[in-house]
């Protein structure tokens, strides 16, 4: 960091970071000086309106909710959580192998569907393309808008928008009303969306722009299927729940309840993730193309929100990555299954 | 431009979505310019509802609504009468 970059006095954003203006008056980054925290009257209307949800659930399919399930502490909770709460709910856990997902998150995942009695499905592409698709996020720039930088790395955009597509899209195909992710309360601002069928067209759209923007030649493959979008009734509806818009978010708590659970920690030296072995490389590799640490935003929207403090954000912002592990991962994309 | 596009843009701008020195056209394409993507319109989808007191149903978010400064501020008129 250099000597004159001003880091904001509430959060872990710094004037170093492109798009990130500091009020020399206040002290504060745009995102502290806009920021108005969630009313707990919010709070109680986000609870009643998930619990009516999975109170009256149209009973069309094998599933109620199907769950994005990475095998790390945050998914792995709300799917504990998620079935304490609402234990009629038969649930479809999804995770993706993205050809980079640790062992231990793989066992971590399974175990937990055993646990809460949900049905575990391993999503599996072609290897080689994805290994090749990934190499295209990380060499490409300006694939994706402005600020879905400050969200997330372009690889990390690239997989979720992949694992996004194809939950639908198997939603659509199981008849199953609600999709669930873990995202962190830093990452996503809106507890319920409702997907209708223009909707769920015009963002099949856009990810397929975004993928040729990035010289992805094979794109049907991480797109949701149009035909099986096409063939349904024009009032299909799939609603994304947001678990952790609703309850309170305590990373460490959640952590201690899932160990105690028999969750085990993996070690892939990288505080931000506790199940995929590339987040590393593609934080690094986003930070080096646009000077982003797509961490910063999530990291300081939990700051904000009192999620978590300040000095723990800064830390695991700074932490450097291990050389060994990068060299590890980029052998591995450049691997080539025979 | 009227007050809701002129609105719009000023969201825009605040929440980084473009820079403050920016602009964009009433009628310029926000996703096709890199301004916005799905998960961007849900934000501003949400942030119109809470300030202009009225429910976006998801049918009416289409790319002939919801595409451009223009088509936006309209269904937001249009919502509001």
């Amino acid at each position: 960091m250099a000597m004159d970059t001003i880091v904001c006095k509430k959060c872990a954003l710094d004037s170093e970071t492109p798009g990130i203006t500091i009020n020399a008056d206040t002290g504060l980054c745009q995102f502290c000086e806009h920021y108005t925290p969630l009313s707990p009257q919010k709070k109680e209307e986000f609870k009643a309106q998930m619990d009516a949800l999975f109170a009256s659930i149209p009973k069309h399919g094998k599933y109620d909710a199907i769950m994005a399930l990475s095998g790390g502490v945050d998914s792995s909770y709300a799917l504990y959580r998620l079935k304490k709460e609402y234990p009629h709910l038969r649930v479809l856990a999804v995770q993706f192998d993205n050809g980079f997902i640790s062992d231990t998150a793989f066992k971590n995942a399974q175990k937990f569907c055993e646990l809460t009695k949900s049905t575990y499905f391993r999503l599996v592409l072609d290897n080689n393309l994805l290994r090749d698709t990934f190499k295209k996020a990380a060499s490409s720039k300006d694939a994706y808008p402005g600020f879905a930088k400050y969200r997330a790395s372009d690889m990390c955009n690239t997989c979720m928008s992949i694992i996004k597509q194809k939950l639908v899209e198997m939603a659509i195909h199981t008849k199953t009303p609600f999709l669930v992710f873990a995202f962190s309360p830093g990452q996503t601002e809106v507890p319920f969306v409702t997907l209708t069928k223009p909707f769920m067209i015009w963002i099949r759209k856009l990810f397929d722009a975004q993928l040729k923007t990035m010289g992805v030649a094979e794109r049907d493959l991480y797109l949701m299927d149009q035909e099986a979008i096409a063939a349904s009734p024009p009032d299909t509806e799939v609603i994304i729940i947001h678990p952790f818009l609703v309850w309170e978010y305590d990373k460490h708590q959640f952590k201690e309840d899932i160990i105690r659970m028999g969750w085990t920690e993996p070690d892939l030296q990288d505080p931000n993730s506790s199940n995929c072995l590339l987040n590393a490389y593609a934080i690094k590799n986003h930070f080096d193309k646009y000077h982003i640490h797509s961490y910063a935003y999530d990291q300081s929207a939990l700051v904000r929100q009192g999620n978590i403090k300040r000095e723990e954000a800064l830390k695991t912002l700074h932490t450097k990555f291990s050389e060994t592990a990068m060299k590890d991962v980029e052998r591995r994309l450049n691997a080539q299954n025979k | 431009m009227n007050a809701i596009s002129k609105d719009i843009l000023q969201f825009l701008k605040s929440r980084g979505f473009l820079d403050g020195k920016s602009s964009l056209d009433e009628h310029e394409s926000l996703t096709e310019t890199g301004v916005i993507d799905s998960i961007g319109l849900l934000q501003l989808v949400d942030y119109l509802e809470s300030s202009y007191k009225i429910e976006i149903p998801m049918e009416i978010i289409t790319p002939d609504n919801f595409d451009t400064l223009a088509g936006i501020s309209q269904s937001v008129m249009n919502l509001k009468k």
